[in-house]
């Protein structure tokens, strides 16, 4: 028999019995819905985690240190590796490595007429700046190695206090009225000077001179309000070029703050880096990457652990949610054999017929399995649909409760494998009745005659 | 004449039952040959062995012991696989009670025996038609079995078993359900359409008057032919 015979018979013996065909298929209905809505909701759990993690900091990106020495006895024993250029030079040697940035943070303070801050400064490779994707409310990355202009962090804000009143966002909740691109803001590099001189009327009375204030350049500032944290929020960045530059200039040889020194207290003549942040082409190499660098003897974090355990712990709940959906799937299939059982004993003199009029055997048994395939189908796109709807229900409910992106997610796969897998329940389902539809003795038809 | 080599050559056939403890004897040393375009009767009475006898022949049952060879090829010794091939090339069937498919028509019943060969759509519906206007249902090409008369549906099963040019139709009682002037149609039907194309006609009945349209009747009585009247002044081919 010609396929598209085999199919308009199976599906017109399905519409002769229409009453029992759709309850049928409202088993398989059920079944698949409970388990596509179960399975997104383990995979829109693992989707939001997913999203959280890259807030945090990204998939693909490792953080490097140096090694922590005191970790592994004496101190002065061991001089850590630190990071350095030459370090920076050899992980851009890495093809796995797409982009190599230090890290120079340092700690200073603001002041904007009355208001004050100690904010975090992290220079980094312009390029790096760029690669970080910081969303921003105004203005640019400053990428440009020859003027010092800094980023803000969307909460920098948020850390201004009032230095007379003491007032502040975390104390009051006022935001304070600083303008980052029109207001003057001078960050003073030289702390300890600085709290010297702030605490000269309470000690011995001899003056310290205040350090110098140096006036900060606007590049830009975040998007986001004082609640949005980002891995981003708390600092301010800048380019590490004109940074390095800067504070030469201002500590004249000097030790220059969080810079380590000779054993003699003086500093060395090249900067040593806080932190080495390297992109990785894809997530698959970023453990094999990290390793790499660890053997070298310094100290890496990236977010492939919390993604690993996050993504076998997602997978246990979709397995416990799918298996429960799984149930109702196995009792459909039960009801397609039931309802594929009795089909056959009431057509048993009509398959008689077929084959003494010369249908094959396995024609006889395809048409049987295309009737419990097309339960199946119908039962699995059915379904499919009706889960998106409640899949749909369900995200409305969460979002009311703040939720932006959805408790459940269906993506393609998922949704074309439910029918995929619903069409093999119902063909398994109907395996052994076709096979007994097959061996009917065609004598039966005669006799019944 | 040319035409005389025998198509159905029975030897020796034996087909015996086990109820309980006691063994029934349905036929019991049947041996006969058929030449081709010959239209034979089998005549008995209920429970003579005349269905069995049939349904051996069609391969729907198998023999316990003895010989059945149908156009060269030996019956017993296939398996059910084949025989259905057998019977989609080489035989038609008509039944007592019709046994068309409800739901369809009557150009898709007669046209089912080509579906299940694998011919095309056109093809088949444009044989089924033809047949269906032979048979003299040319008008009831759409009708559906239920909106059909007993006798118009026979027509369509005969036109079913005309439809894929057999060399031998079985015919099982095929006036059984239906009044005697519609079952002297049909007769008539079957004899003049087995004449033109040549085939071979087996049909089997009680009714010594329906039989006697055959040109051989075969009487059988507890397993055992026990005569063969020749009818005489008929044309055999």
């Amino acid at each position: 028999m010609r396929f598209g015979d085999l199919l308009f018979m199976s599906a017109a013996s399905l519409w002769k019995r229409k009453v029992r065909t759709i309850l049928t298929v409202l088993g398989v209905v059920i079944g698949t819905a409970s388990i596509v809505v179960m399975v997104s909701l383990g995979l829109g759990l693992n989707r939001s985690t997913m999203a959280t993690i890259e807030e945090n900091g990204g998939l693909t990106s490792i953080e490097v240190r140096e090694a922590n020495s005191y970790m592994e006895g004496d101190s002065t024993n061991q001089e850590p590796k630190r990071l350095d250029d030459t370090l920076v030079e050899t992980l851009k040697a890495n093809p796995h490595v797409e982009l190599v940035s230090p890290v120079l943070s340092i700690s200073v303070i603001a002041k904007c007429g009355v208001y004050e801050n100690q904010l975090e400064i992290r220079g980094m490779s312009g390029e790096a700046l760029e690669q970080m994707g910081i969303p921003l409310a105004s203005g640019e990355v400053p990428v440009s190695e020859d003027e010092l202009a800094f980023l803000y962090g969307n909460q920098v804000l948020a850390g201004f206090m009032n230095s007379k009143t003491g007032a502040g966002f975390w104390s009051d909740g006022t935001i304070p009225e600083i303008d980052f691109e029109k207001d003057a803001i001078f960050l003073i590099y030289d702390m300890d000077s600085y709290y010297n001189s702030q605490g000269n009327s309470e000690n011995n009375g001899q003056s310290v001179k205040p350090p110098k204030k140096y006036l900060a350049n606007y590049a830009g500032l975040a998007e986001g309000g004082m609640d949005t944290y980002k891995s981003y929020s708390w600092y301010v960045y800048c380019n590490i070029v004109p940074l390095e530059n800067h504070l030469k200039r201002i500590f004249k040889g000097k030790l220059i703050p969080g810079q380590p020194s000779t054993a003699s207290g003086k500093p060395y003549k090249q900067f040593y880096y806080n932190e080495i942040y390297a992109e990785v082409d894809d997530m698959e190499y970023v453990g094999e990457v990290q390793k790499w660098i660890t053997d070298m003897g310094y100290q890496t974090y990236s977010n492939t652990e919390w993604v690993d355990s996050t993504k076998k712990q997602y997978g246990y709940i979709q397995a416990v949610l799918g298996g429960i959906g799984a149930v109702s799937l196995v009792v459909a299939a039960i009801g397609i054999t039931n309802t594929m059982m009795m089909s056959i004993y009431e057509r048993t003199k009509e398959i008689g017929v077929m084959k003494v009029i010369g249908c094959d055997m396995k024609d006889i048994r395809t048409l049987f399995l295309m009737e419990a395939g097309f339960i199946g189908l119908i039962g699995g796109i059915l379904g499919l649909l009706f889960s998106a709807f409640i899949s749909l229900l369900i995200n409305r409910v969460v979002a009311g409760m703040g939720m932006e992106m959805g408790l459940s997610y269906i993506p393609a796969w998922l949704a074309g494998a439910s029918v995929l897998f619903a069409v093999f329940v119902g063909m398994t389902a109907g395996f052994f009745p076709a096979l007994r539809a097959m061996r009917l003795s065609p004598l039966a038809a005669i006799r019944r005659g | 004449m040319k035409n005389t080599a025998a198509v159905i050559t029975v030897k020796d056939l034996y087909k015996i039952y086990r109820v309980g403890e006691t063994k029934v004897r349905a036929l019991n040393g049947v041996e006969f040959a058929i030449r081709r375009g010959e239209f034979c009767s089998i005549v008995g009475a209920s429970g003579s062995g005349k269905s069995t006898l049939l349904n051996m022949l069609a391969g729907l049952e198998k023999p316990t012991k003895g010989e059945i060879v149908i156009a060269g090829e030996h019956m017993e010794r296939k398996n059910e696989n084949e025989l259905v091939r057998f019977r989609q090339a080489h035989i038609g069937f008509i039944f007592q009670s019709f046994n068309l498919m409800d739901t369809m028509n009557a150009v898709e019943n007669v046209a089912l025996p080509l579906t299940f060969q694998g011919m095309e759509r056109k093809k088949r519906t444009k044989k089924a038609e033809a047949i269906l206007d032979m048979v003299g249902l040319g008008s009831y090409k759409n009708h559906k079995p239920t909106q059909m008369s007993g006798g118009q549906q026979q027509r369509v099963g005969v036109a079913r078993a005309l439809v894929v040019e057999p060399e031998i139709i079985f015919a099982d009682e095929p006036t059984g359900n239906l009044d005697s002037r519609t079952s002297r149609e049909v007769m008539e039907l079957m004899q003049r359409v087995v004449r033109e194309k040549r085939q071979t006609l087996i049909m089997v009945t009680h009714d010594n008057e329906l039989a006697g349209f055959a040109d051989r009747i075969f009487h059988i009585r507890d397993g055992k032919i026990i005569k063969i009247e020749e009818q005489m002044g008929r044309e055999t081919g």
